[in-house]
């Protein structure tokens, strides 16, 4: 089987299983306990949270384990807006729904969606004219999960300082995390979230990286871990597994490389090849995500050709009802509807190899050959 | 003392001759629903009892579902001689209700001490006067009931509680169900299998147009039906080649009708092989395109059996309402498609003419289509 979805979740690597297996067969003391082993356990989770903001580059700042993306996000969106009782909240047009849902969800504060350009990247010209001394929250992605567009933070975070320094910003670094550098300093950022079952460890756990004197107000109450701002035993094995699944994350992990031979085939074996987001080959494109349509065949159905071959990828259109729901991501882009539900997203790891990336193109071939006689007339 | 349920029937009790077939199939019925939860189902004097479950909410759910079962009454049985205890009994299960109230007394025990009206008389003084004046009696209109029957035991029960009616599953021989993952065919199917028939389900899977979630829905909604008909075998054909051929070959406007009619043939042939005497469909007058009246005239020449179609006459929020009442709507609803867009014509025909029909089916390998789908078809049973 050739696996090309990793945005939509990884394998867990050799390392975190063995980690986790180790902490629940061995260490698993509650960490609030007080006798020697409790700490032990306690000691290694203070080195993850060390090495995940020194990973961001925030440095002094906190990280807080959480159950993953969403809860990072809902944490961060509601935790930092808490004390307002009016202005604005932006987030960019392609945000994940935990980010869109938390920032429709504070009261009082209202929501506007931050536009993107034809390639899937923030608009900063009109980002700039959104900003003002009203808005409290900014909210946009490392790295868009359909279209792989890098959204230029640094930019974004010298035009929040310039036009109201007093607003929170906050990043979504679930697609970003460990496959491209996050640097919440040169941001400006105040948040940053991850999740770990994107980076080869277990689902059901993730952080929250918060900046050094940043308030976050707590969402989950009760016994006071993780400095009283989320309570709850923490998840040891995940959180250990996370730290594993870090260590292990390869330096080199040659995922730009193999994208790129993936989209060279692909644009080889059929010339009609649309991309969804930015070049491919550019900066602004992420290492391990290349979505394209190759219209006319659905999405859905060349996904399911591909799974038949035993590939197994995303789809940009998800349907969400009968009705077949063009994903806002690349409505954000201003994609066609037809192109849309055509859309293809390979999402590359770690754990690929370059000759998977030949195959891949092979078979899309062979059955968009087949496939595409057979279309609505 | 004893709790139990009694289970009443309905049509059965119009039965002549062969009334003690459909008993005993009723009984196997109910014994299979309550097998799982320790029901003991033993069936004494014309009525079904149930008893030795622990949970007799589940008992009552699951009871209520078995066609042929008309209603089921929780009531509690002790010994007839004691008639104190059945007065405290009588008592103590009127507690707490308020309003108007009678007994109705019934003896199949014609040696027992009291009569009827007797025992009426008896018990509704007894319970009235230890109602606080909470209840009066009416016995023409009341709004409670406390039924007492006198058999090997006293009965004693005051609610009844309606179940599903119909017959039970088995009686009425065996039919195979076209099920798609829409809303209308699990009905037909219901609609059919209350009537004591079995099914077997033949589902046409077009992958890749449609996916693993496709099939598993259509799969979660035979399991829905199968709670109601004990076990159903589903056919999972494969069907992508037909619709390509008849889509690359055959007029655009007559792909549908063409496709259904391909499905029909397919049917038959698995109905005969289970040793089924009739097709079910989903399909409503007018609906849609392949469901007016020349469509299901074109696509009902291709068989030589019955085709039963339940929800004909249905409008379709009747047919959703339905499907929300046997839990299949939910099911029904996911959004994963069973029959790509693809293949669907943006204009069909709606006034086919059999000429323009056979005349694209002449350019088919019909006999090797249909012989390749029915020997890959995919045997599940649940």
């Amino acid at each position: 089987m050739i696996y090309l979805d990793n945005s939509a979740t990884t394998r867990v690597c050799a390392e975190a299983v063995e980690r986790m297996d180790r902490c629940m067969r061995e260490g698993y003391f509650n960490p609030s306990a007080l006798y020697g082993p409790s700490l032990e356990v306690k000691e290694e989770m203070r080195k993850i949270r060390e090495k995940i903001a020194l990973l961001v580059h925030c440095s002094g700042g906190r990280t807080i384990f959480v159950s993953g993306g969403t809860e990072a996000d809902n944490l961060a969106v509601l935790g930092l807006t808490a004390s307002f009782r009016d202005g604005r909240i932006l987030y960019s047009a392609g945000e994940h729904p935990a980010v869109k849902e938390a920032c429709k969800a504070v009261k009082g504060l209202a929501a506007e969606e931050i536009p993107y350009d034809g390639h899937g990247m923030v608009d900063l010209e009109r980002l700039e004219k959104m900003l003002g001394d009203d808005v409290r929250l900014i909210a946009v992605m490392q790295v868009n999960n359909e279209s792989g567009a890098v959204q230029p933070l640094s930019e974004i975070g010298r035009l929040k300082e310039r036009l109201c320094p007093r607003a929170f910003f906050h990043v979504d670094g679930v697609q970003g995390f460990l496959r491209i550098p996050a640097d919440m300093k040169a941001w400006h950022a105040d948040s940053y979230a991850l999740s770990a079952h994107k980076i080869r460890g277990p689902k059901g756990c993730g952080a929250l990286v918060v900046s050094s004197g940043t308030r976050l107000a707590p969402r989950m109450l009760g016994g006071g871990q993780e400095g009283t701002i989320r309570s709850g035993t923490e998840n040891t094995p995940g959180i250990l597994g996370m730290g594993a699944a870090i260590d292990a994350w390869p330096g080199a992990d040659g995922l730009r490389e193999m994208k790129e031979a993936l989209f060279r085939g692909l644009k080889e074996s059929v010339p009609s090849v649309e991309v969804n987001g930015p070049d491919p080959m550019g900066p602004d494109s992420a290492p391990h995500i290349l979505n394209v349509s190759l219209e006319p065949v659905r999405s859905e159905t060349m996904l399911h050709a591909l799974e038949g071959c035993g590939i197994l990828i995303g789809i940009g259109s998800a349907c969400a009802s009968n009705k077949q729901r063009v994903s806002e991501g690349l409505r954000a882009m201003g994609i066609s509807r037809p192109r849309a539900e055509s859309a293809l997203r390979f999402s590359l790891g770690p754990d690929n190899r370059p000759e998977e990336m030949a195959e891949t193109v092979r078979r899309v071939r062979e059955q968009y050959d087949f496939l595409s006689p057979y279309t609505r007339r | 003392m004893q709790k139990l349920l009694l289970v009443r029937y309905g049509e059965i009790y119009l039965k002549g001759q062969n009334r003690p077939y459909f008993l005993k199939t009723l009984v196997s019925r109910v014994r299979e629903a309550v097998r799982d939860i320790g029901g003991n189902v033993w069936l004494h004097d014309a009525r079904i009892f149930v008893s030795g479950v622990e949970d007799m909410d589940e008992c009552i759910r699951r009871v209520r579902r078995v066609f042929g079962v008309h209603s089921v009454c929780p009531a509690l049985a002790l010994e007839k001689d004691d008639f104190d205890l059945l007065l405290c009994t009588a008592a103590e299960m009127m507690e707490g209700l308020e309003g108007t109230f009678k007994v109705e007394a019934r003896r199949s025990d014609k040696h027992y001490f009291l009569d009827s009206p007797a025992i009426n008389a008896r018990v509704g003084e007894y319970v009235l006067e230890n109602s606080c004046g909470r209840l009066k009696v009416d016995v023409k209109k009341p709004e409670h009931v406390l039924s007492v029957e006198i058999r090997d035991k006293a009965y004693l029960y005051s609610r009844v509680i309606p179940a599903v009616g119909g017959m039970p599953v088995g009686t009425g021989g065996r039919a195979a169900l076209l099920l798609s993952g829409g809303i209308d065919s699990p009905v037909a199917g219901y609609m059919i299998a209350k009537r004591g028939v079995e099914l077997v389900a033949v589902h046409y899977y077009s992958f890749p147009y449609t996916g693993p979630q496709a099939r598993q829905k259509v799969l979660d909604l035979a399991q829905i039906l199968s709670g109601y008909t004990c076990g159903m075998r589903v056919y999972v054909v494969p069907f992508t080649r037909i619709q390509m051929e008849i889509h690359a070959k055959c007029p655009d406007d007559y792909t549908t009708l063409i496709m259904r009619r391909y499905m029909m043939r397919i049917a038959e042939i698995i109905a005969r092989r289970e040793g089924a005497m009739a097709l079910v469909t989903g399909e409503s007058i007018g609906q849609v395109a392949s469901q007016t009246m020349e469509a299901l005239n074109a696509t009902d020449q291709v068989v030589d059996m019955p085709v039963f179609r339940p929800v004909i006459g249905f409008d379709k929020i009747d047919i959703i309402r339905e499907a929300e009442e046997i839990g299949t709507y939910e099911t029904s609803c996911l959004p994963y498609e069973d029959c790509c867009t693809v293949f669907t014509p943006r204009h069909p025909a709606t006034r086919p003419k059999m000429e323009k029909i056979l005349a694209g089916e002449e350019l088919l390998a019909q006999e090797e289509l249909i012989e390749e789908a029915v020997r890959e078809a995919e045997v599940i049973d649940l």
